[in-house]
């Protein structure tokens, strides 16, 4: 797995400017460009499309996200707390006979238990994927290419940052055009 | 939900029946007669036993009634499975569905097997006994409804639908089988599969009532005939995922069923299991709340001296428990660990339905007698020896479903 | 020897399209961008008039209800809970179906959801919003609400956590922030689209503010998935114990014709009942003012109206079973309140209701029914009506008539308490006409995703075999 994007895209500026981004017509051809970029062992690049493509995640060997456990942790992090709180409270700081049942009435404790632990699952599922993905990042050397506005629309681009070890412009264009890119363009930093 | 049929722009050329079927010679050609000699056995050491005095009518009963009812919620949890997938027109089930089917299949062996519990109805229902029903007002008040007439008229009526949807749907699927292609015959299903839901709500619904829920029939909820439907589900997709895993073990299903479809049905199993718990938790925690003895006696008696950790083991291992098993993905796509989880499901069903009938007979301790074991060999028995016996008969996989070839390209998310 | 494998094919290959029209990704972007950024036509200006006109109501209801106290409300003794829960469970229930569009269908698979999803989502916001205006307002003194947080304070005072009407709480605010993340989560690669449009304008800048710069990019969509999954899988849950919850604030109690099992399983039934029939009401109208039939088809309407059925089914069981098992118990009580809700002074609410959610919903076991916008139209209106008497005879015809009759007495509602109902409504399609004037009503990626041609291996399966061209004849 390359490692993270930064926050800001502010690494030192690059002779070659941000990287090359290229067009393709469908995601039939942008998924065989992507293997073929991912099998010349390129890392900081990335696939731009206007849905999630069923089978990109390989394409471009991703390893799987590590979201569903930061869900988990703070889902039952979450119903232990307000499980924790709610025996506290008639436990120990305001104890009251209700309705002739123990203080201890841990029936009656699930539906809050439950409700927060789903809270907290969907707060984390929610922020950890911001997170994970760096957003809100309203700034980036992309939206500079008029082209890209088809990423929103009906565009597939492939885009490779010209800090990748890899990266030479020349020979990362040939590559790009040989791998079926309608258009080849390249970013500013 | 997916269009018709014959709407569908590919000609369902069939697969290869022989690919998908139990070949003649193979070991487990034999083995609906293995099942059904233990089964004799069982059947026949439970009846030595009773006649034998070795234990109290009463016990052979109720453990026969136990023995039947779970077994049966596996055959009705089939026909719900065939029903819910034509009525949803699914297609990732299709490669699963015949084993399904034959595990409706069974439910006229049941229709036999209830016959000793008709003769038994005096040991197991006290509604019966005229003397009981003189002293209690309320079993007067209930005599329309709780008379044996009425009883056995209403269990025919109930096997007579089940054995009427069971065997149109078979004899329609049987049909796809050799020849029409058209996907008409799916069309004619997917339409009856609708008011045979209903009827199978129904009828399922009451059977709960009439055969669990009078034990004790001065207890009542509403919510009843939906917990034992809930069980039932669990149990069809534990049995679903140990059949697909058996067989696809001994090289039966030609590589229909991958590990996508294991993926689903232990999905599948997972929700089930937690929509047990919340209707047994809904109907547990109204009754506790309300606090009226005459609804909470039930509860009562279940956490009575060795019933408490029985009740215990319930909310543990039929929900707290299979809920952290079954969640992660890995599990569910690990055919081992899934089958795992499957017989433990499988074992807790059991429980489930030993919770809900046994106390009613020991009402102070739980007390496993010897005839519960030879029931439940005996009435299993018969009941998996039927079912592999309907599946030697054809393709294991509807080799002519309009849908086989999406559900064989089935991935999941 | 031929392979199993050899006869696989892809759903796309053997289904005709969902979305008709011979839409590519291109004319999905039109079709959703074009309300927003055209002018609204006539139409749009009466209905947000009239619905801001019957928010004004609402709000001058709860300003002289916060004046002059509940009193001014129908309540009496016995009848301590009148229109404001009954409107309270109406509008929870109604928004439990965007939730169960959003999530249940999307962990079944069900593709057909994409086109309805994101106005059923939003539709499930201002229904739960307006939900929760009841509780806010009938406390009394609205000014010490926050005494049912848990929050630490000089008095040593701490909610009572085993009340049912305190999980309602937390239910119900959960349930809303819950849906306005999954909603907006939603909502994010759909602004980029929009914002992509804009150029460098201010509304381009409001849409670019909220669209957090999302710029389409799969590693992202990898995390937005997974994300999306998780969502779905926790609100599924979410949305059956919500509605459980509202029932256990009847059903916790010991009153005939409320405490009864079945309640938890039967709300929910009830409310996915409800919010389809409410749902469909506002994409019959939608979709035809806004172009979108072939995005929103009748084949859409056909399953929901399926579901509609399935639900109805669902809730006319737990009648049968609520009556019979009042039958069975021999409790006397407990026969009383069945036999006065059908025969007592509110007989003519329970038959509505039963003519209502019972029968006409029967209707749609008719394919013919079930494709046509004005039967579609009209049945979801009477589902929503028989709803509503649904809660009403619930409340009012169990706490009417319990066990003194020295205690029985009638429920008439005053003219507030209509007001606020009404005013209700008026928060409602305010607050949806807004929706459909700045937000896309049709989650645009998520269609473009159910094309046949989004999926990769489409170029490259022959032509003959693809959806739209059926080998061997047959019809849509």
């Amino acid at each position: 797995m390359p490692r993270m994007l930064p926050l800001v895209p502010s690494l030192p500026d690059s002779a070659s400017g941000y990287g090359l981004l290229a067009r393709y017509d469908g995601p039939g051809v942008l998924l065989h460009a992507c293997e073929q970029v991912r099998d010349a062992g390129y890392r900081r690049w990335d696939a731009h499309t206007p849905y999630p493509v069923h089978g990109l995640d390989r394409a471009m060997g991703l390893s799987s996200s590590v979201l569903p456990w930061i869900v988990l942790v703070c889902g039952l992090g979450g119903a232990a707390a307000a499980f924790g709180l709610q025996t506290w409270v008639h436990e120990r700081a305001y104890p009251l006979v209700i309705s002739g049942k123990p203080f201890f009435a841990w029936p009656a404790f699930v539906p809050v238990t439950f409700e927060v632990g789903v809270l907290f699952g969907a707060l984390a599922a929610v922020f950890g994927m911001l997170g994970l993905n760096r957003l809100p990042m309203h700034h980036h050397p992309l939206f500079r290419s008029d082209a890209f506005g088809r990423a929103s629309d009906d565009g597939f681009f492939i885009s490779i940052e010209s800090w990748d070890p890899k990266f030479d412009l020349g020979r990362t264009a040939a590559l790009l055009e040989r791998s079926g890119a309608a258009s080849v363009e390249r970013i500013e930093s | 939900m997916s269009p018709k049929p014959h709407e569908m722009g590919h000609d369902p050329a069939a697969v290869d029946p022989a690919l998908v079927s139990i070949p003649h010679d193979h070991p487990w050609a034999r083995l609906p007669y293995v099942f059904a000699a233990c089964g004799a056995v069982g059947v026949l050491a439970s009846l030595g036993l009773v006649w034998g005095s070795v234990v109290e009518p009463a016990q052979f009963f109720f453990s026969w009634l136990t023995s039947f009812l779970y077994f049966l919620s596996l055959a009705l949890g089939g026909m719900f499975f065939v029903l819910v997938s034509y009525v949803t027109r699914a297609s990732w089930s299709v490669v699963v569905r015949r084993l399904a089917e034959s595990a409706m299949a069974t439910i006229p062996l049941f229709l036999v097997l209830f016959v000793p519990l008709v003769f038994g109805m005096h040991a197991l229902f006290h509604w019966t006994d005229a003397d009981a029903v003189a002293h209690d007002h309320l079993l007067q008040a209930k005599q329309p409804y709780l008379n044996t007439t009425f009883f056995v008229v209403r269990a025919l009526v109930y096997f007579a639908c089940w054995i009427g949807i069971a065997t149109w749907f078979l004899r329609q699927s049987r049909l796809q089988d050799h020849g029409d292609a058209s996907g008409r015959i799916t069309d004619r299903m997917v339409k009856v599969s609708a008011p045979a839901l209903v009827a199978f709500s129904v009828t399922v619904s009451f059977a709960a009532i009439d055969w669990i829920m009078t034990l004790d029939a001065h207890w009542y909820s509403t919510i009843f005939g939906v917990y034992f439907f809930a069980g039932s589900t669990v149990g069809i997709f534990a049995l679903l995922i140990l059949l697909a895993a058996a067989m696809g073990r001994a090289g039966l299903l030609g590589g229909t069923v991958t590990v996508e479809h294991f993926h689903d049905l232990g999905k599948m199993l997972f929700a089930f299991t937690v929509f047990w718990a919340y209707i047994g938790f809904s109907q547990y925690f109204l009754i506790w709340y309300g606090n009226i003895p005459e609804e909470t006696v039930w509860y009562v008696h279940r956490t009575e001296g060795s019933w408490a950790a029985v009740t215990a083991t319930l909310a543990w291992g039929h929900f707290a428990v299979p809920f952290l098993f079954l969640m992660p993905r890995t599990v569910k796509r690990r055919t081992g660990l899934l089958a795992v989880g499957a017989v433990w499901m499988l074992l807790m069903h059991l429980v489930d339905l030993y919770w809900l009938i046994m106390p009613v007979l020991h009402s102070h301790d739980a007390h496993l007698s010897v005839v519960d074991v030879t029931s439940l060999v005996g009435i299993g028995g018969l009941f998996l020896g039927a079912v592999l016996f309907v599946l030697r008969r054809q393709p294991v996989v509807p080799v002519r479903d309009p849908r086989l070839a999406e559900s064989l390209s089935f991935e999941n998310v | 020897m031929s392979t199993i494998q050899e006869h696989a094919r892809p759903a796309f290959a053997l289904e005709p399209p969902l979305i008709l029209g011979g839409h590519d990704f291109h004319s999905i972007t039109e079709a959703v961008a074009r309300p927003l950024e055209t002018k609204p036509g006539r139409g749009w200006y009466a209905c947000l008039g009239i619905s801001v006109l019957l928010l004004s109501l609402l709000g001058i209801q709860t300003a002289w209800l916060f004046w002059e106290g509940i009193g001014i409300w129908g309540l009496n003794n016995p009848v301590g809970w009148g229109w404001a829960i009954v409107n309270f469970v109406f509008w929870v229930g109604i928004g439990h179906a965007g939730t169960l569009i959003s999530a249940i269908l999307f962990l079944f698979r069900q593709k057909w959801r994409t086109s309805i999803n994101r106005s059923a989502e939003a539709m499930t916001l201002f229904a739960v919003a307006c939900a929760l205006v009841f509780p806010g307002i009938h406390v009394g003194r609205v000014w010490v609400a926050y005494w049912m947080f848990p929050v630490p304070n000089q008095m040593s005072m701490w909610p009572n956590f085993r009340s049912p009407l305190l999980w309602d709480v937390f239910a119900v605010s959960i349930y809303g922030t819950v849906s306005l993340l999954f909603w907006y989560v939603g909502l994010i690669p759909d602004l980029a689209t929009i914002r992509d449009r804009c150029g460098a304008t201010l509304r381009g800048k409001i849409y670019g503010a909220l669209a957090l710069g999302w710029r389409s990019s799969h590693r992202h969509w990898q995390h937005y998935e997974r994300a999306y999954l998780l969502l779905a899988a926790l609100a599924t849950p979410l949305v059956l114990s919500v509605h459980s919850i509202v029932s256990m604030d009847f059903a916790v109690s010991q009153l005939p014709g409320w405490h009864t099992t079945i309640f938890p399983p039967y709300f929910v039934a009830g409310a996915i009942f409800s919010g389809f029939a409410m749902v469909l009401t506002l994409m019959v109208i939608c979709r035809t003012v806004f172009g979108l039939e072939n995005i929103i088809t009748i084949r859409h309407f056909d399953n929901m109206a399926k579901i509609i059925l399935l639900t109805g089914t669902m809730v006319g069981y737990a009648y049968g079973m609520e009556f019979f098992i009042a039958w069975y118990s021999g409790n006397p009580y407990e026969q009383f309140a069945f036999v006065n809700r059908a025969f007592g002074p509110y007989a003519w609410a329970y038959w509505t209701m039963i003519t209502c959610n019972v029968i006409s919903p029967q209707i749609f076991w008719i394919k013919k029914a079930r494709t046509s916008v004005l039967v579609l139209f009209v049945l979801s209106i009477f589902v929503n009506v028989g709803m509503w008497f649904e809660r009403f005879v619930i409340v009012a015809s169990s706490l009417h008539r319990d066990f003194l009759p020295s205690s029985w007495d009638y429920y008439t509602p005053t003219m507030w308490d209509v007001a606020a109902f009404a005013g209700s409504f008026g928060l409602f399609f305010t607050l949806f006409c807004l929706f459909v004037r700045f937000l896309p009503i049709v989650a645009a990626a998520e269609v473009k995703g159910v094309l046949p041609q989004a999926d990769p291996h489409y170029d490259e399966t022959p032509r003959l075999e693809r959806s739209g061209e059926p080998v061997g004849g047959g019809t849509h």
